[in-house]
């Protein structure tokens, strides 16, 4: 072994050396890797490296990973259509701009412009219940679809005064007393900073399933739970007017299991069983 | 249950990987015959591959090849729009590519940019992913060259860090990338040079649909731990993760090469069990925060989790809870920060283990490279509070821990904790920082916190919800990236260098024994009383008051 | 060990250490101070009962840590001043022209202006004014000023006995002495001064432990310091919460920070560790030891290899009749009749246990000189190296084989083929052979051999294997041959043996050590084993050895007693065990100090906090206030360890480590726990 010559604090005379070495590693890593993967990927996963694009009709129509809106133009759900989870994607789904609601479990008192996620929360269980004709009541939430939220007064100490602090006036709220104290509405330009925060939780359980009512890391979900499906499949029978035991087997059949059978959730493709829905019909007609 | 096996699953395969890949990364490292390939790099960059460097010039080449690689992947972001493949994406803003570049060169890859609205193809290809390999293969040279300083005796030099890095690069991550990336491709990973293609929904909406090289990029950021996502959605996006499976392999790549160097270590000092010593405890606090971090979630604590009835706000159906929760431990055990669900909408608690993850220091297992070397300083830190309790000057594998030992491990110990307290004081004082927290009460203050954690341990997940893209944040987040990587490298090189240069004492019956369940307890006990228990303050006023409430 | 006057008699010095200008070499204890002062100005700005108990218990961690210094002193500072009394100014006869020549003419000068070079003479009942050698005449010295013993001992010109130390008291006889050293460099000087602690230096590892204890006061300083702005918004996040004596709009209470920041930066290690090392070296003072520097205790607990001498350390000193062996037509019992006979006269150690042999193995009464008529004894002389008796025309003689060999050649006889055969045998067995023989009118002849064996003493074989689960190795020095050298060592249980040793042999070996990254110790006295016991890593000079011998080592053992070595070994690891062991114990007191410390500053404004008061400590004041006082007191609870050091048993690493750990470990996480909770129950009831 050769010892290099000591170079007394020079940052400087590797510099050189780095350059070219980025240079070099760079055509290898960033020029010829990317490269051989996309060539052998696209020579033996042509559909998958593409994006798994589903096509209908001989027209692009989605990509089979990438979850939809099957919403109209006002935002309404299709009921002919399957629905998604919630996505806070951009406007919903939208590729471009991929998010997460990034909203804390404690995010529960609404503010002037941001509904908080509890509030998200309700109102979504108490669109899917109306939407499919069932509860969609859940624990701490009002029945109007808001955080069932109380800020009380003092901070410490026995109660003395209680507001539903996502209730604003003149809504009743979802509590006539608490503690024996009569609960006040709240008023659109009171300041409850003061007050402590109590979430209650009421005695409720939630028909409407989880996924229905929580957003997705991606916004872009492609997925929902079985239950969400098996709660949608009546209505989407009546709307197209098939037997509900030809919907449930399309859901089954558009499940996609647990991988080995332990690796992830079972998971309905939404946009798959839509077409699945879509050709059924057509093949009826 | 089936989290159970998910977990069980993962540990089996890294049980039985672990010990051929370390051999090999060994057989890497310590081998004296260059590769054709090699032999061409060697010549085209211009080095001497048998000479090798002090410390001083194995720092010196890693911060000389770190500031160059700044430099070109600044300059390449904010040009991208005159180059090709830009997807007509104009010059990325300069507080972002700074912080950008520091991000992906010192192996963090904190995003304050969205990617498909920002980087061109040009710029993930040949910029951020090469940087994700290379900035792997730096953090392992660094972790090998402290190694040699634990094995050789009586010698200052401790390798060349340029050999070091080509052979980390082609050897070992290559090919293990290019098989994971066509793996990754199976399931349904896109790996083109499409721009958005825009086509029509079943209800007659308009979507763009992405593409890009993602799958030779996405195994790349788990296999070197950097964790930088092609898109926003990071490992959420179902182009970057589409199905279970390949979230179980996401996880494993995440985890093999951490697992793997302390075999290596092993076997390069001579005693595999010490190797095995490393293993356990990087094991043992690993599987403990998997396993607290899946009981969190699973039990779905705080008010929202407890209103949709799981902890499901901002994870993915496919994924589920619990296998979500086992990458958020994985990706935050080690300095990966790819996310598969978004932290921040985690229960408080389990929000609290990935930041308790990171806070351990990023030593179980910890990033490729640094976190065997954060875990031998804790180990030598270990070796002499308990190791004088048997009665002599404490040494670590024949390496005597004296006062310029401890005071570079000291050092080391000192610049996360230092950084991220001092950053989040800063942060929290100023009502303008304060502004960019999504969240109010303890969670924005957990958001900040999370921030500091994450960037000062080159971690580079987020509680996503703090607004980051600001001038203040991108340059003291860079700061913090800058210091938290560097400042340990050198302090470690030194550390080499130092123990390199002594005879190794031999061992008899009176030398504390490294390699047995108490030591493994110690450096446990060590790392938590030491490093974990100093943001017990921190952790009071965010998570843990937001989850005891 | 630690008596209540003691702590008093140390009061005026732990105040005078309150000093910033001394104490800031102390980290710790010098951010507890200002800490101290801090809550001081706050409590007269602000006073309440809170901060003045908060202030009161601060100051006083600072002064029992002085305290714990001061009594670890104050130990040598008792024994500093009977040194300086014995170093009482003497005069000395200091003899003209420099000349050694005893009868020379003098001048009585002070003992102060005495030179190197310069020659005294001192004669019965004067103080010896100087270190120095002894150049002419034999003496009786009373040594009993620096080594405590009462025997005195003698002091001869010439060999390894010539040494004479200043302050010592010449018994009997006229000695000259050549002053070897400068006053105020003496030995009995220098004594002071590292009983005192004087220039008491920082070992390595002292100085590494302190930059950790720095570290971690940073850290802590860091956290508490960053805490506040924290603090301020979770305050303001909770505008409801009315304010409390730990935490208002301004963040927590200055009074609070300062209590936190008290209880977790390691106040226990940095109170206790000076006072450790002083106590260490005064271990080593109270068996006799002067340690040059602290570096060589520190090394003592490192070492690799104790090289050992034989005689006196492994074997009793002296050989011992083990056998007796007959020629053909010669009985045992005849044989031992003879040696007891011949051995009557001989009052050496190796003749007395002739004739005790022969009284145990063969029941051969021990008889008086005088109760055999008409015998003529003759004694051993050195000249003669034979000893035995004429009686009634019988002449027996027992010696070293070649003497009494010739002794039977001259008186007419011969010696026989199977004596030198036997005496052979025994020496190939590593005895030493003395042959008995007897003449008679008849000529001469051998009667056989009186077979000398070295006596391993009891127990070290024992104390050996310790040594070897320690993880150190023995190694035997002898000048004996190889094959005597390997059955002692085989008998002793020695891992090895250096056998024929000269000097040279000896340094070879300590380097060859050295070279393998062993550290070795040793133990030497004479003039020869000056570069040797330079070489060692803890080299132990005798006291009775040549100041050459003594200037090399970098201990010199009082007592000259040479198993000490082993001793100064365990002094060497309890040292370093203490040390350990309470810095383990101060980092893993931690824990229980967060626990109560953060839900009584936090549960106000996030009452689910209070979960983590997992003692149920009964107030937020009482908590912080439990905290202090236990971190306070469990200093003062552990001075008597740490001037006494931790129990130490000789066991392998991995057993020390799982007794302390799990003592001073575990203990250390459940003591305040206990603690705290004690004294948050007797607070209410003091005040």
């Amino acid at each position: 072994m050769i010892r290099m010559t000591r170079l007394p604090g020079r940052l400087t005379r590797q510099v050189p050396t780095a350059v070219r070495t980025l240079v070099v590693l760079t055509l290898i890593l960033g020029g010829l890797y990317p490269l051989a993967v996309t060539g052998v990927a696209q020579a033996f996963f042509h559909d998958r490296a593409s994006g798994s694009i589903v096509r209908e009709n001989g027209k692009n129509v989605g990509s089979a990973l990438i979850g939809q809106l099957f919403t109209d133009r006002n935002g309404n759900p299709v009921r002919k259509y399957f629905q998604s989870r919630p996505s806070a994607a951009g406007d919903g789904y939208d590729p471009l701009s991929t998010s997460a609601r990034n909203l804390g479990p404690e995010d529960v008192v609404d503010s002037p412009g941001r509904p908080s996620l509890l509030t998200q929360v309700c109102a979504r269980s108490k669109a899917v219940g109306e939407l499919e004709g069932v509860s969609g009541a859940r624990p701490y939430c009002t029945a109007d679809g808001v955080g069932a939220v109380l800020k009380v007064f003092p901070a410490v100490g026995p109660v003395a005064r209680a507001v539903s602090v996502n209730q604003p006036c003149p809504v009743r709220p979802f509590l006539s007393t608490y503690q024996g104290v009569k609960v006040e509405c709240a008023s659109p330009d009171g300041d409850y900073a003061t007050g402590r925060t109590v979430p209650v939780r009421g005695d409720v359980r939630a028909v409407v399933p989880p996924d229905a009512v929580a957003a997705s890391g991606s916004g872009l979900d492609p997925h929902i739970s079985v239950a969400y499906a098996e709660l949608q499949a009546p209505r989407v029978a009546r709307e197209r007017g098939l037997a509900p035991a030809v919907v449930e087997a399309l859901i089954r059949e558009h499940t996609m299991g647990r991988a080995l059978g332990f690796m992830g959730e079972p998971a309905v493709n939404v946009l798959e069983l839509n077409l699945a829905l879509d050709r059924a019909l057509g093949k009826e007609r | 249950m089936s989290g159970v096996v998910f977990i069980a699953s993962l540990v089996v395969s890294l049980a039985l990987v672990h010990r051929p890949l370390g051999d090999y990364m060994y057989r890497v490292y310590s081998g004296t015959r260059h590769s054709a390939v090699e032999r061409v790099v060697y010549r085209l960059i211009g080095v001497r591959p048998d000479a090798e460097q002090t410390w001083g010039g194995y720092a010196r080449a890693v911060l000389a090849f770190s500031a160059v690689s700044v430099l070109a992947l600044y300059g390449l972001q904010r040009l991208q729009d005159r180059l090709f493949l830009s997807l007509g994406m104009g010059p990325v803003p300069d507080h972002i590519a700074w912080n950008t570049a520091i991000s992906f060169v010192t192996n963090t890859n904190w995003q304050s940019y969205s990617g498909e609205s920002t980087m061109g193809h040009l710029t993930q290809m040949a910029g951020l992913a090469v940087q994700n390999f290379v900035s792997a293969a730096a953090g392992m040279s660094v972790a090998i060259a402290l190694v040699r300083g634990f094995a050789r005796g009586r010698t200052d030099l401790l390798g060349n860090f340029w050999v070091d890095l080509v052979r980390g690069t082609i050897r070992i991550l290559l090919p293990i990338a290019f098989v994971g990336a066509l793996t990754l491709v199976a399931g349904g990973v896109v790996q083109n040079f499409a721009g958005p293609q825009e086509l029509t929904t079943l209800t007659g909406g308009a979507q763009d649909v992405t593409g890009g090289p993602v799958a030779s990029q996405e195994i790349i950021k788990e296999l070197g731990t950097n964790g930088g996502g092609f898109y926003n959605a990071n490992a959420a996006h179902p182009f970057e993760n589409p199905t279970s499976w390949t979230n179980w392999i996401e996880i494993f790549a995440i985890l093999l090469i951490p697992f793997s160097l302390p075999r290596a270590f092993g076997r390069m000092v001579g005693q595999v069990r010490q190797g095995h010593a490393i293993t356990a405890i990087m094991a043992v606090m690993a599987l403990t925060s998997v396993t607290l971090t899946g009981v969190f979630e699973l039990s779905a604590g705080g008010t929202v989790p407890q209103a949709i009835g799981a902890a499901l706000e901002g994870k993915e159906v496919r994924l589920g809870v619990a296998d979500s929760a086992a990458f958020a431990a994985a990706t935050t055990l080690t300095s990966t920060g790819a996310v598969n669900s978004f932290h921040d909408s985690y229960t408080p608690l389990g929000g609290m283990m990935t930041m308790v993850d990171m806070m351990l220091g990023e030593v179980a297992p910890g990033g490729a490279g640094s976190g065997l070397y954060g875990m031998l300083v804790l180990a030598v830190i270990t070796v002499f509070v308990a190791g004088l309790m048997v009665g002599r000057t404490p040494e670590y594998l024949g390496k005597r821990i004296g006062p310029r030992e401890i005071k570079l491990a000291g050092a080391y110990f000192l610049v996360m904790p230092i950084l991220v307290l001092v950053g989040t004081a800063l942060a929290m004082a100023s009502p303008e920082q304060r502004a960019s927290m999504l969240n109010s009460g303890p969670h924005g203050l957990s958001e900040v916190l999370y921030g500091f954690v994450s960037t000062s341990n080159n971690n580079g997940s987020a509680f996503a919800g703090l607004t980051v893209n600001t001038p203040w944040y991108d340059v003291v987040f860079g700061l913090c990236m800058v210091i938290g990587r560097f400042l340990p490298i050198i302090l470690v090189l030194g550390l080499a260098g130092s123990l390199a240069t002594q005879s190794a004492v031999p061992e008899s019956a009176g030398t504390l024994p490294t390699h047995r369940p108490q030591f493994v307890g110690m450096v446990i006990g060590v790392t938590v009383i030491l490093v974990a228990l100093t943001f017990l303050p921190s952790l009071a006023l965010g998570p843990l008051a937001e989850g005891l409430s | 060990m630690l008596e209540p006057h003691r702590l008093l008699t140390s009061l005026p010095d732990a105040i005078r250490k309150l000093n910033p200008a001394t104490l800031w070499r102390n980290p710790v204890m010098f951010v507890v101070e200002i800490g101290a002062a801090f809550t001081t100005v706050l409590a007269i700005a602000d006073p309440s009962g809170f901060a003045w108990a908060i202030t009161g218990w601060l100051w006083l961690t600072v002064l029992f840590a002085n305290l714990a210094e001061a009594v670890a002193e104050g130990r040598g500072k008792a024994q500093a001043a009977t040194l300086r009394a014995a170093r009482r100014d003497t005069t000395a006869r200091r003899l003209r022209n420099g000349t050694p020549d005893g009868r020379a003419a003098w001048d009585v000068v002070g003992a102060a202006e005495l030179r190197q070079g310069d020659v005294v003479v001192v004669e019965a009942g004067e103080i010896i004014p100087g270190d120095g050698d002894v150049v002419e005449g034999i003496a009786s010295v009373d040594e009993s000023a620096i080594t405590g013993e009462s025997a005195p001992v003698i002091r001869e010109s010439g060999g390894d006995r010539c040494a004479v130390t200043g302050g010592t008291k010449v018994l009997s006889d006229r000695i000259v002495v050549r002053i070897t050293r400068r006053p105020g460099e003496s030995f009995i000087d220098r004594m002071i001064g590292l009983v005192e602690g004087a220039d008491r230096q920082k070992t390595p590892n002292e100085i590494a432990l302190n930059i950790l204890l720095a570290a971690l006061t940073i850290i802590f300083l860091v956290g508490v310091a960053t805490m506040q702005p924290l603090a301020i918004y979770s305050k303001a996040q909770n505008p409801g919460i009315p304010d409390t004596l730990t935490l208002d709009s301004d963040g927590v209470t200055g009074v609070v920070l300062a209590a936190l920041l008290v209880c977790l930066i390691p106040t226990t290690i940095g109170a206790l560790l000076s006072a450790i090392g002083v106590a260490g070296m005064d271990r080593l003072v109270q068996r006799n030891v002067l340690a040059m520097s602290g570096r060589a205790v520190e090394a003592a607990g490192d070492v690799h290899t104790l090289l050992l001498d034989k005689t006196g350390t492994i074997t009793l000193g002296n050989r011992q009749a083990s056998e007796f062996v007959p020629v053909d037509g010669v009985s045992e019992l005849e044989l031992a009749e003879a040696a007891q006979l011949a051995s009557l006269a001989d009052e050496t150690p190796e003749g007395r246990s002739v004739v005790v042999h022969a009284k145990r193995a063969y029941g051969l009464r021990e008889r008086r000189p005088g109760e055999l008529e008409h015998a003529e004894w003759a004694a051993f002389t050195a000249q003669t190296r034979m000893s035995g008796v004429d009686v009634n025309g019988r002449r027996i003689r027992k010696g070293a084989a070649a003497a009494v060999t010739e002794w039977i050649v001259v008186n007419g006889g011969r010696p026989g083929g199977d004596v030198a055969a036997i005496v052979d045998g025994v020496s190939a067995s590593g005895g030493t052979p003395l042959v008995v023989g007897e003449a008679t009118e008849d000529g001469a002849r051998a009667l056989g051999v009186i077979h000398l064996k070295d006596v391993v003493k009891e127990g070290i074989r024992e104390r050996f294997a310790e040594m070897r689960e320690m993880g150190i190795r023995t190694v035997m020095i002898t000048g004996d041959n190889p094959v005597t050298a390997r059955a002692i060592a085989r008998e002793a249980g020695v891992d090895d043996f250096l056998a024929e040793a000269t000097p040279e042999d000896k340094l070879a070996l300590i380097k060859q050590e050295q070279e393998g990254g062993r550290l070795v110790a040793m133990t030497g006295d004479g003039t020869n084993d000056a570069p040797a016991l330079a070489q060692a890593d803890v080299g132990v000079a005798m006291n009775t050895g040549t100041s050459a011998a003594k200037e090399a080592g970098n201990m010199i053992d009082l007592d000259s007693s040479p198993t000490k070595l082993i001793e100064i070994v365990e002094i060497g690891k309890q040292l370093l065990i203490t040390r350990g062991a309470l810095t383990t114990f101060s980092i893993a007191n931690d824990i229980a100090k967060y626990f109560a410390i953060i839900p009584a500053v936090f549960a106000a404004v996030y009452p689910g906090l209070d979960v983590l008061n997992i003692m149920r400590l009964h107030s937020p004041r009482s908590a912080i206030l439990s905290a202090v006082v236990f971190n306070a007191l469990v200093i003062v609870a552990l001075i008597p360890l740490a001037l006494r050091g931790v129990r130490y048993r000789p066991a392998s690493a991995s057993k020390l480590l799982s007794r302390n750990l799990s003592l001073y470990g575990l203990g250390g996480i459940v003591a305040p726990f206990v603690g705290i909770k004690i004294i948050d129950l007797l607070l209410p009831v003091m005040s």
